[in-house]
Order: C-alpha cells, then sequence, then structure tokens
C-alpha cells in the first residue's frame, strides 16, 4: 500500500533500502484513522495497546501513570495520525516514537519542575515536510551491525538508555562518571554510530 | 554545554540522535522540539535517527494493558458526536444545562472547587471561567457574547510543549466534561474557529484567550 512513486528510486544509498511496507497491518489503520474512522481507531488501539502499554510502563515505571499516558497517547494519535506517512516507516515505529516523547516529555517534567511559557509554540503546525521522507528512506545499513563497532558498555549505555529513556543525569549515576564525562562519552558513541550507519 | 567541539553538521546530528535517544534534560529537549519545529532539516535528522534505532523498540515487552478506550473516547468526543449536525440541540442542552448547574449551585451547600481559572481579554470584554472540580471541568462565559455568526469558540488544553487539543466547543454559554485537574504548565485556551470546530483537530482560527491551569 506504500506506493512512494515519488522519487523512490532516486534514494542515493539504496543498496539496502528498507522493504516496502506490505507487511504493516498498523500503517493502513492509521491512514484510516487520519480520515477520522472511529472504527479503525478502536480497532488500532486492540491490535497495539499492549505494546505500547510495554514502552510507557518501561519508561515511566508506574503503571497508575503509564495507563494516564497510555489515554493521552491514543488522543495525540486520533489528532496526529495525519502526519503519519506509510513511505516513511512502520506504523509501529511511527506509534513507539509517539509514545517514548510522551512518556520522556512526562519523567523530565516530573524531575525538574519548572514552568514554561513555550506551550502556545504547539500551536504552529508540526507536520515534516517531504524531504524528511528521502533522509529516513535512505538509512540503510541496520543500526544493530553498527552496534558492534561499540565498545560493549557504550552500546549497553545507548540502548539503556533508549528502552529506558535514561537521561544524561540518570546515566552518569548509573555509571558513577561525571555528568560531563558521561556526555562526552555517550556523544562519542553516536558520532561512531552515525559514521558507522554512513559507510 | 558543548563538551566535544564537532564540525557543525555532526553536532547538528548527534543533538538529533540525542533527542531520540532522549537523554536531554527538560530545557536541552524543549529546545530541540522547538528546533524540530522551526527546521524541517533538524526535522528529518530526528526522522531519521527514529528509524535508525527503530530495531531496539524490539527490546520493550508487551504489557497488558486495560481497556480504556471509554475514557479516550470520552475525552476525544465530548458530549456529543458530530456537533456541526445537532448545532442547536446542543446549543439548548447547554443552555439546559446551565440552569440545571445554577439551581444545583443555588440549592447545594458549597464546596470550594479544586481549581479556578479565569480567561479573559485585557479589557475583561469576554470572559470565561473554567473551573476544575472532583475530576469535572466547567467553562462558563462569563461576560461578552458567543462568536460572530458562521463561527463558534473553542477550547483547548494544552500540555507543556505539546499539541492543543480540543475539549469541545464552546457554543452555548457554558460547557461541562470529565477532565481531571492537569499538573501545573498546562494552558487553557479559547480559539475562533468555523462553526462545527477546527477542521484540522488543531487550532486553525486566532487565540483569543488562554489562562495557566494546574496545581
Amino acid at each position: 500500500m506504500a506506493g512512494g512513486g515519488d522519487g523512490g528510486g532516486d534514494i542515493p544509498h539504496g543498496c539496502l533500502m528498507m522493504p516496502r511496507m506490505t507487511e504493516d497491518p498498523i500503517a493502513p489503520l492509521l491512514v484510516r484513522v487520519a480520515a477520522q474512522d472511529r472504527a479503525a481507531f478502536r480497532d488500532l488501539y486492540r491490535a497495539t495497546a499492549s505494546k505500547l502499554m510495554g514502552v510507557l510502563l518501561r519508561i515511566l515505571a508506574e503503571r497508575a501513570e503509564a495507563e494516564d499516558a497510555l489515554q493521552e497517547l491514543f488522543i495525540r494519535v486520533w489528532l496526529r495520525a495525519g502526519r503519519y506517512d506509510s513511505d516513511r516507516g512502520r506504523g509501529m515505529t511511527w506509534l513507539i516514537a509517539l509514545a517514548r516523547n510522551l512518556a520522556i516529555d512526562r519523567i523530565r517534567a516530573r524531575r525538574e519542575t519548572t514552568s514554561d511559557d513555550k506551550s502556545m509554540e504547539a500551536v504552529a503546525d508540526t507536520a515534516p515536510r517531504a524531504e524528511t521522507r528521502m533522509v529516513a528512506m535512505g538509512e540503510a545499513r541496520r543500526v544493530s551491525d553498527c552496534f558492534a563497532t561499540l565498545e560493549p558498555a557504550q552500546a549497553e549505555a545507548v540502548q539503556g538508555a533508549y528502552l529506558a529513556g535514561l537521561s544524561y543525569v540518570d546515566l552518569a549515576a548509573r555509571h558513577g562518571v561525571p555528568l560531563n564525562t558521561m556526555r562526552t562519552w555517550l556523544r562519542r558513541s553516536l558520532v561512531k554510530l552515525k559514521e558507522c550507519l554512513e559507510r | 554545554m558543548i563538551d566535544i567541539p564537532l564540525p557543525p553538521e555532526d553536532e547538528e546530528d548527534t543533538l538529533a540522535a540525542e533527542y531520540v535517544l532522549g537523554v536531554l534534560d527538560l530545557a536541552d529537549r524543549t529546545a530541540a522540539e522547538a528546533r524540530a519545529k522551526a527546521e524541517p532539516a533538524f526535522a528529518a535528522r530526528i526522522a531519521a535517527w527514529e528509524q535508525n534505532f527503530a530495531e531496539l523498540n524490539e527490546g520493550y515487552a508487551d504489557a497488558p494493558a486495560p481497556n480504556l478506550l471509554p475514557q479516550i473516547e470520552a475525552r476525544l468526543f465530548p458530549q456529543t458526536a458530530r456537533p456541526q449536525f445537532n448545532w442547536f440541540r446542543l446549543f439548548r442542552a447547554a443552555g439546559l444545562l446551565a440552569a440545571l448547574l445554577l439551581a444545583l449551585a443555588l440549592v447545594m451547600p458549597r464546596n470550594a472547587p479544586d481549581f479556578v481559572a479565569r480567561l479573559a481579554t485585557k479589557d475583561a470584554t469576554l470572559a470565561y471561567e473554567a473551573r476544575f472540580d472532583d475530576g469535572r471541568l466547567t467553562v462558563t462565559r462569563v461576560a461578552g457574547g458567543s462568536a460572530e455568526s458562521g463561527r463558534v469558540h473553542q477550547l483547548w488544553i494544552i500540555a507543556p510543549g505539546e499539541a492543543p487539543i480540543s475539549l469541545g466547543l464552546l457554543a452555548g454559554t457554558d460547557l461541562t466534561l470529565d477532565y481531571p485537574l492537569p499538573p501545573p504548565g498546562w494552558l487553557l485556551a479559547v480559539s475562533v474557529e468555523p462553526e462545527g470546530g477546527s477542521p484540522s483537530g488543531l487550532p486553525t482560527g486566532p487565540v483569543i484567550l488562554s489562562a495557566q491551569v494546574g496545581a
């Protein structure tokens, strides 16, 4: 269903391109939700709630908060499904990115209660542009191959941070190193990962 | 903030990776989100890293999720399914509800609500009062009139750094829905939308009123 006729053949490093999203049952549901289809919304909930609950629970750690976040997540899914583009990735990847962002925003806000006046900026439409697609589809090399180029401890830190939504502060405490050391160390890992992904 | 000097392009890409990884503190994270909204190229880098890291999603185990659809749908579709079709019924119902609430308010002993915010224009010619009480939110117009013909006031709630979520249309003088008192830093806002409400799910018209809520 992912037609993607616009420039699919022009992707520069296309040798190991992601397979076409023909086996993604979530993508068509998201397309229908974007068209305000409430039955599809219910189907989507039934198909994805337990995976997304797993994501939220891993990051937020408390079930009551994770359940609250799950409600908020699906409210966002209803409102933002129109921004999903099946040419740019799998439906579940998009949903998990939304879930992680929601959960990470919550724990960051929880730990450093600050007021901000930036909320109204959110009024602006944030739909990504077409060029986003090219970059996303151009990423050829699998990240797992590239994790192998990192020191095991580095790879573990990156993966652990991703899955649990740990901040630099959390990571520094966990590894018993100063914050700046942790940041430098992790940024080097990310640069290394990127170099590998671009090779 | 920057510890290792990197070429500007690597710097930007590493920041995108840090954002996707989730390691940034609140201030840096908020700044990165704002930048993604302003710069499509930076948003593209974020999207690319989301795909790069997508494989790690296999590390998330499923967890049993209760059926929260009734609560979700109650928040998404408050009061009425399709306001554009039963506009006048909604208006009448809201009026009736207002009268009922007023009668109740006069009869019952009053407990202080959990939180009250006032959304008013500078000259106070238009004002709504938002009252969070025991899991209910009631928004009442206390000054001024409804939107001009063919337009409607729409109520939004905005979590810090997030897109607004519609709470419904302020067609009559009153809107009541199940909504818990949010944490501090959230905003209530009113925008002017075409009759029937914003077609896009986000404010399309001017935001005329807003107030901080939460405790």
